[in-house]
């Protein structure tokens, strides 16, 4: 194998690396709202250390591969792509900590029907799926993954016009309440993360901006 | 298992080597020391003799004391006239045969018929130039059936000159040339003679120099008397050269002075020679710093 | 640079269509159809004996010159066929003009390399020479090192300045096509990049048509690139596209250097 395809190799499999940090991230920071452990949500904030690291670690990387290679074609979108993924994985893992943070302010539960808990689980399935597209090349996956956004986003809208309405009947709710509402955000963003890195994996395997379609209007061609 | 076989230098190769080089240093000091004992020797015998006077007097048939005055100047004036005639013709030939003949089988021809022409002893080509132009054409001996003769000695060497020259003309050139848009003709006049200068004069004096020294032609076609006027540029007269008044003194003369005489000539000619190589270096070397 | 968004609004200036060429028995270009723009700089890439610099000499019938040579197919220049006969090569060889892979100026001063063309053409006024020369030496970006050595011998030059003489002497006859084969593989990375600066500045009225072994070179001042495998067209496509998201795998094995 050349060297530049071991490069590419290491750079690949360093963003999976980030991305099984990131995915037992999630993992913890779900166990530890559901069974109020601060140690979880202290295991969430160690692991963040681990993926900051990776982050520096991929950047140098990458910069490396464009000024020494100059890369082409593929190899030019996949490390460019990289460039951006890196972030979100990285991204993925801060807002992990900001869930992870409010664990044990949340008690007694407010919300019913365990809606916070299935938010949870539908994030956690959409950065899997988009990071299962990265490695596996799977364009297809990498379209679900933009699609399930949409249901996360309705989701994301109704359990915040619950936590409105619960504010509104019960003052005593407040402070959990405007807990939740930033822990709910932090899913919908750790969710819109893992559609960018499903555009950033169209785009390496098909050469176009899967991003705001609606200025692109010969993209339909 | 195998061993690896140890990579050391043979000294056998080294030993060698030297010897090699003392060789062909000693086979080249023999011969440059052979050359100059020869050319002293000219020089020497002939430097007494030397002077003025021999350069500039008519010379004598019975008497000792005379001049090569007139053989000095048959000598250039057949050398240019042969030159000028051999030139156009040889010239023209060399262009042809490196730019337009082609590959095919005619300029196959042609070459063999130039190096035959080349190959040819000069006493065959003297035989010839006497039947075709001393006797066919009537013209006696003369400067003319001299130089005409002469003429066919220079050609085959200039032609194959002027093809060589043109043909080391880099490639790269011509292209350029006409890829601005030059014909064939302007490639060969602007660009590729002007390239091949140097070596078609280099071809240019060596072949002077051979016509110089030439003499077994100029015996059957020139002849071995002078005219009587000085210059005489006619060229229906006799033109004795110097080389075949050496020839003709030490062979036929009658003259009391014919070694001094022999021995002045040949120097004179040993010397021309001389000048006329460092001319064409310094021409040379002209030409190479005008043009490239 | 074109850019995919906007469209091609320079007519075609030189067409390609199905042209074949053979060296004797030796099939060097098979099949060969593509359109080059005026005022673009097309740059041709493709393996060593792909046929990138017979397809140049094509266009100026040069490889004429040399050698037993056939062309089939048709190529144009502002829709006139190349090789029709009775057109007339001198004066499409000024229309096209060409700089070569060694820079190969002439035996001769600055000022004659540049004033040969013209001379070629009947300029023999001197006041109209010398201003030919000194516009084409400053189109070539030459004239501030060289007009106070003028007289002197071209070969002289370092080799970068060679290769803009040989620029200069190319436009001093006004070609409207000029033809670069690996115009700087033997330069080094400042000279090149001076030639390359150069090309971009020329293209504002010329059609330029580069063959380069540097890929990188063909990405920096090309407006689109042809990749040439085998005496075939491979892929021809903005240069921007070819480079990103080429449509051929072999363009893609190529430009990312897993070719073969």
């Amino acid at each position: 194998m050349r060297q530049f395809d071991t490069e590419l190799k290491e750079l690949r499999e360093g963003i999976m690396t980030m991305a099984g940090i990131a995915e037992d991230m999630i993992d913890l920071t779900i166990q530890a709202h559901s069974e109020r452990s601060a140690s979880k949500a202290e295991q969430v904030m160690q692991q963040d250390r681990l993926l900051d690291e990776w982050e520096l670690r991929l950047d140098q990387v990458c910069i490396d591969l464009l000024a020494l290679r100059a890369p082409a074609a593929t190899d030019l979108r996949r490390i460019a792509s990289s460039l951006k993924i890196v972030p979100e994985l990285e991204r993925i893992g801060d807002h992990c900590c900001n869930i992870a943070r409010r664990a044990t302010y949340v008690h007694p539960p407010i919300l019913s029907s365990g809606s916070l808990e299935r938010l949870g689980q539908e994030t956690r399935a959409m950065v899997r799926q988009s990071v299962d597209a990265f490695v596996g090349n799977d364009a297809g996956l990498a379209r679900m993954v933009i699609q399930a956004d949409d249901s996360v986003d309705e989701l994301y809208g109704s359990i915040y016009r619950e936590l409105l309405r619960l504010m509104m009947s019960d003052p005593l709710c407040i402070e959990r309440a405007s807990h939740l509402i930033l822990v709910i955000k932090n899913w919908e963003r750790i969710a819109d993360q893992a559609t960018n890195i499903a555009e950033e994996v169209l785009f390496i395997l098909e050469g176009r901006s899967a991003k705001h379609t609606y200025l692109q209007g010969d993209a339909a061609e | 298992m195998q061993t690896r076989p140890v990579l050391r230098s043979s000294t056998t190769a080294k030993v060698v080597d030297r010897l090699m080089l003392g060789l062909l240093w000693t086979l080249a000091l023999g011969f440059i020391a052979v050359l100059l004992l020869f050319v002293g020797a000219i020089l020497k015998q002939g430097w007494p003799v030397l002077n003025l006077g021999f350069l500039t007097r008519m010379p004598e048939t019975l008497e000792a004391g005379g001049g090569i005055k007139p053989q000095l100047f048959n000598s250039i004036y057949l050398v240019v006239l042969s030159l000028g005639l051999s030139l156009p013709v040889g010239l023209g030939a060399g262009i042809y045969m490196s730019e337009y003949a082609g590959r095919g089988r005619a300029l196959r021809f042609f070459r063999l018929c130039i190096e035959t022409l080349a190959a040819t002893p000069s006493i065959v080509l003297a035989l010839f130039g006497m039947i075709l132009f001393v006797q066919t054409m009537g013209w006696s001996f003369s400067i003319r059936s001299g130089a005409l003769t002469l003429a066919l000695l220079n050609i085959p060497v200039i032609t194959r000159v002027t093809e060589l020259s043109l043909l080391a003309v880099p490639r790269d050139l011509k292209e350029a040339s006409y890829g601005l848009g030059a014909t064939k003709l302007q490639t060969i006049l602007k660009v590729s003679l002007p390239y091949a200068a140097t070596g078609i004069l280099t071809g240019l004096v060596l072949t002077a120099g051979r016509a110089f020294g030439e003499s077994a032609i100029l015996v059957f076609t020139a002849g071995t008397n002078v005219s009587a006027q000085f210059p005489d540029f006619r060229w229906t007269v006799p033109g004795e050269t110097l080389s075949v008044h050496l020839w003709y003194v030490t062979s036929d003369g009658t003259l009391p002075d014919a070694r001094e005489i022999a021995a002045g000539t040949a120097a004179v000619m040993i010397l021309a020679l001389l000048i006329l190589n460092l001319l064409v270096r310094f021409l040379d070397r002209a030409i190479r710093r005008r043009t490239r | 640079m074109l850019n995919p968004k906007t469209p091609e609004t320079k007519p075609v200036k030189l067409s390609v269509k199905d042209m074949h060429f053979s060296y004797g028995e030796k099939k060097v270009l098979d099949g060969l159809s593509l359109d080059i723009h005026a005022e673009r700089v097309t740059a041709i890439i493709g393996p060593s004996g792909c046929g990138k610099s017979t397809f140049l000499k094509c266009f100026n019938r040069i490889h004429e010159v040399a050698s037993e040579v056939k062309v089939g197919g048709d190529m144009q220049i502002d829709g006139i066929d190349i090789y029709r006969g009775g057109i007339d090569v001198v004066d499409l060889r000024r229309r096209i003009g060409m700089v070569f892979q060694k820079p190969n100026p002439f035996p001769k001063s600055i000022y004659e390399n540049v004033a040969y063309g013209p001379r070629l053409f009947g300029v023999k006024d001197r006041a109209a020479l010398d201003e030919l020369v000194e516009d084409a030496l400053r189109k070539a970006a030459l004239w501030d090192e060289v007009k106070d050595r003028l007289k002197e011998s071209a070969t002289g030059m370092s080799g970068g300045q060679q290769q803009r003489l040989c620029i200069a002497r190319a436009l001093a006859v006004s070609p409207e096509v000029l033809l670069m084969d690996e115009p700087c593989s033997a330069l080094d990375p400042i000279a090149t990049a001076k030639i390359e600066e150069l090309i971009i500045e020329l293209k504002e009225h010329l059609t330029i048509v580069i063959v380069t072994h540097n890929m990188q070179q063909a990405a920096r001042v090309s407006d689109y690139t042809a990749l040439f495998w085998l005496g075939r067209l491979v892929e021809m496509d903005l240069t921007e596209r070819i480079f990103t998201t080429p449509r051929e795998r072999m363009t893609e094995d190529y430009i990312t250097g897993r070719f073969g």
